[in-house]
């Protein structure tokens, strides 16, 4: 029992000797999200638009996008301006900007797939009665179907904030301190398991957060409920 | 214009007097498939109210939605003389939007009138089908026979010339379809200018100028609905109204 006792107290005293480490790399993933999520969120939009564009050069420029940027891996996106930009352009930016860029671009081509899956999900009499009522394209995007795509793309987009928490570990190959990174450089050096627990639970932390605000969001979609019959 | 309103002012005109609002000529309307308007003559005059009957696939919806430019006629030649609205069958409200606001919406968008004076103009029209009470309700929250009366507020807050109402009572259950059509009906009185495809014999009898029947895309027969209904001249008609 004194073994266990004083065991135990060792370990929390460990813990709490690298638990500042993994907090300032916790920061760095949060930044990375919290600048990531909010571009892409934005830059999704054209791109979505321009899918759907019947102007085919933009329509082809846009569905590219998304088709390189959705079929390669993120880690070797990151690689490549990573490695690649410096070289080639001659331009130098810090890991940090350089992971934030892309993982804006790459996330970007996902909300873009999400929002034309929403915008193709609503009634084609919405766009009847907005014509019929005169209203231009531009309002009728604005104000009658994109409000509406708002619940439908709710749920996927949560989904993928999620994900992208998880994601920004991968920024650690390109010598960003973020929480993967602290946590890995503990375990190596101590040869202790503790940080990678703690950092599970850091990453636990963050996704339950974005847990309770989507259910909020959802809920408050819920305001006027059901699509409208035809 | 100034005959259209000087018209306007006497509503005892005679409508064979009247202006006409609405030309068509020639209209032919090709889908991949098939040929929905095959050469289609049809016109109204102002306070006209015309009810399209036929069956399915006649085309009467396609005529009516070349109308407003919902389809674009593969040939012929529309002039209008004016602006439209439409009621739709499925009514198409706006579902992230209050019933007031549904109403409110393109007058404020489109034609840039205050919010003021849109909602007071909203409020009028509420009034006026009867659901003074639903203005702050979602199109969820209401039955589908209030839904088509908000829709019909909805298009009339455009002040158009001409309304067009797509079967406005086909998705509706047969006891709570009186409810839109008294509302139609009240329009009617007032002089509003009406194209209403429909499947309702009796409005087209009791309420309408002109009763125009379609079958392959084509106007097969057209008159005054104690014509159209007592002395069917083509056998096509007859058989229809048989059923």
């Amino acid at each position: 029992m004194n073994v266990f006792v004083t065991d135990l107290i060792e370990w929390i005293n460990y813990a709490g000797g690298i638990l500042p480490a993994l907090l300032a790399g916790a920061w760095v993933t949060v930044k990375l999200f919290f600048w990531t999520l909010l571009f892409s969120l934005p830059l999704g939009l054209p791109i979505a638009l321009g899918s759907s564009s019947r102007f085919w050069p933009i329509k082809a420029l846009c569905r590219a996008y998304v088709f390189v940027f959705r079929g390669t891996p993120l880690l070797l996106q990151l690689f490549f301006f990573y490695f690649f930009l410096p070289i080639a352009f001659d331009i130098t930016m810090d890991a940090f900007t350089t992971g934030v860029i892309t993982f804006i671009l790459n996330y970007a081509a996902y909300f873009a797939e999400i929002y034309r899956g929403g915008i193709n999900g609503i009634d084609k009499g919405q766009y009847e009665a907005a014509h019929a009522l005169s209203l231009s394209k531009r309002q009728t995007m604005f104000g009658i179907i994109l409000p509406q795509t708002f619940k439908i793309i709710l749920p996927p987009v949560s989904n993928e904030a999620i994900v992208l928490v998880k994601d920004t570990a991968l920024v650690s190959v390109i010598a960003v301190s973020e929480l993967m990174k602290a946590s890995r450089g503990a375990v190596n050096r101590d040869v202790d398991m503790t940080a990678y627990i703690l950092a599970a639970v850091i990453y636990l932390l963050m996704t339950f957060v974005l847990t309770i605000l989507s259910n909020y969001l959802e809920k408050r979609s819920l305001r006027y409920d059901g699509k409208e019959a035809g | 214009m100034e005959t259209v309103n000087k018209v306007e002012m006497n509503d005892k005109v005679e409508i064979n007097t009247k202006k006409d609002i609405l030309i068509m000529k020639d209209i032919v309307k090709d889908f991949a498939t098939c040929r929905a308007l095959d050469g289609v003559d049809f016109s109204m005059k102002k306070g006209e109210v015309v009810a399209i009957i036929g069956s399915s696939g006649s085309g009467k919806s396609t005529l009516l939605r070349s109308i407003n430019g919902l389809e674009q006629i593969t040939s012929g030649e529309i002039d209008l003389r004016g602006t439209t609205s439409m009621v739709f069958q499925h009514f198409n409200l706006f579902p992230h939007m209050s019933c007031l606001k549904n109403i409110m919406y393109a007058p404020m968008k489109v034609q840039k009138v205050s919010k003021a004076e849109a909602e007071k103009k909203a409020r009028e029209l509420l009034e006026m089908v009867g659901l003074p009470d639903k203005a702050d309700s979602f199109p969820s929250q209401i039955s589908g026979g209030q839904k088509q009366r908000i829709a019909i507020a909805r298009a009339l807050a455009m002040n158009p010339d001409i309304m067009l109402f797509d079967e406005p009572t086909s998705a509706l259950d047969p006891e709570i379809t009186g409810e839109v059509l008294a509302v139609m009906q009240d329009l009617a009185l007032a002089h509003m200018s009406m194209i209403v495809v429909t499947h309702e014999m009796k409005f087209a009898k009791d309420v309408s100028d002109r009763v125009v029947y379609m079958d392959g895309g084509k106007i097969i027969e057209e008159g005054p609905p104690s014509e159209i209904f007592e002395q069917p001249k083509s056998q096509r008609l007859q058989e229809f109204l048989s059923k």
